[in-house]
């Protein structure tokens, strides 16, 4: 339950999903990636891929067992409540956004930068 | 509106490592990153620290730059030398050097250097060694002056005098023999300008220029080039033909567009101010 990097094979390795590999449509995006060849998608994958796209999930959840035994259960739920606030409970009026300005804040993303900021 | 909003995150994109472990096994290699073969060196003198890098950029066989830089800013107080994947060393240590300037905005503080190598060491782990960036850190902050390695896997050292990259063992050759404690800023100048050498000259993965870095609780003294033992020699004699050397048999001029030229005189009009 403590783990501190994520695995290096996908949790759903050897299985293959459309939206790997999907465009805006929901359809395989041959401009970006070829023609679609299911072998590919099954195998093959970069050892980094998974590690990096589980990185702050993994982090995360580190972080909420590592409250649980300290503090009690309390503190992950006030955690996983705040986090809950920002993300499902929004106003009708707000627009839909890709960037969550409320969940960088309690990432701690607002005071860092990472690749992800200017790779983009 | 669209059926599936995916979000995009940043960051490296694999989609290309299918299509390349396939061109691997057909033959055709990936390019070579530009390296920096390399020498550079710390140490820790009476009032602070010394650090010292050659200047050579390698691409496999060729020199790709002859005079690069690979000593790197990260604070005002702390500078990182790095060896390596050129791109990888100079990417890892801007990135560090905006996280700590973030971090002292939020801190109000001087960083300290055991900050930026726990950066490091997270960032480099993180990824496994596939960045390819062996660094040298050194820096004085409030505790003190501290010198840290640090592996492409993320491993650190702290120690007294480090040398990295492909002339680390002729550099360390010199250390070992000659490094003594609490040197003073000559001695220890010479002591890193002397190590270098001994990469520049037994090397081949390093060449060129010595530049030093030197770091005290007052100031940093960036002395880029501080010593140039690869001077290209003058030429001495000149390889120019004299005019008249070739004898001019013919002469043909063929004009491919007719030029003419054609005067306006433009008299300009009295102003109409009615």
């Amino acid at each position: 339950s403590l783990r501190l990097a994520p695995s290096s094979k996908a949790s759903s390795a050897g299985s293959a999903s459309v939206l790997d590999t999907s465009n805006s449509y929901g359809l395989h995006d041959t401009m970006r990636f070829g023609m679609r060849q299911i072998a590919s998608e099954v195998s093959s994958k970069h050892p980094l891929e998974n590690r990096l796209a589980e990185w702050d999930n993994t982090q995360m959840e580190l972080k909420m067992n590592m409250a649980r035994n300290m503090y009690g259960m309390h503190a992950p739920i006030k955690m996983a409540m705040e986090r809950n606030l920002v993300t499902k409970a929004r106003g009708p009026s707000m627009l839909p956004q890709r960037s969550n300005l409320g969940l960088d804040i309690l990432a701690g993303k607002d005071e860092s930068i990472d690749f992800e900021d200017f790779l983009n | 509106m669209t059926s599936r909003l995916q979000q995009t995150k940043g960051g490296f994109n694999f989609d290309n490592h299918v299509r390349n472990t396939m061109m691997e096994g057909k033959g055709m290699g990936i390019p070579k990153a530009t390296k920096t073969g390399t020498t550079i060196v710390g140490l820790i003198y009476k009032d602070g620290l010394v650090l010292g890098a050659d200047t050579r950029a390698t691409a496999g066989p060729i020199v790709a730059d002859k005079n690069c830089e690979k000593i790197h800013y990260l604070a005002p107080n702390m500078y990182c030398c790095g060896a390596g994947t050129a791109a990888d060393t100079e990417m890892t240590t801007a990135l560090i050097s905006s996280q700590l300037e973030l971090h002292r905005l939020s801190t109000g503080r001087q960083a300290r250097v055991v900050t930026a190598m726990t950066m490091l060491k997270q960032m480099l782990f993180k990824y496994q060694g596939q960045i390819g960036a062996a660094l040298i850190l050194g820096g004085v902050d409030i505790n003190g002056p501290h010198l840290y390695t640090i592996y492409p896997h993320g491993s650190t050292d702290k120690l007294p005098y480090v040398t990295m990259g492909s002339g680390s063992l002729a550099a360390m050759s010199v250390f070992e023999s000659r490094y003594k404690p609490d040197m003073s800023r000559e001695e220890g100048i010479a002591l890193v300008q002397d190590a270098i050498e001994a990469g520049i000259f037994n090397d081949l993965g390093s060449g060129s220029n010595v530049d030093v870095v030197v770091i005290n609780s007052e100031k940093v003294e960036v002395l880029r080039n501080y010593a140039r033992p690869n001077e290209r020699g003058v030429k001495e004699a000149s390889y120019k033909y004299q005019r008249g050397a070739t004898e001019i048999l013919k002469t043909s001029i063929r004009n491919l567009v007719d030029i003419k030229e054609t005067v306006n005189i433009h008299t300009p009009e009295a102003m109409d101010i009615s």
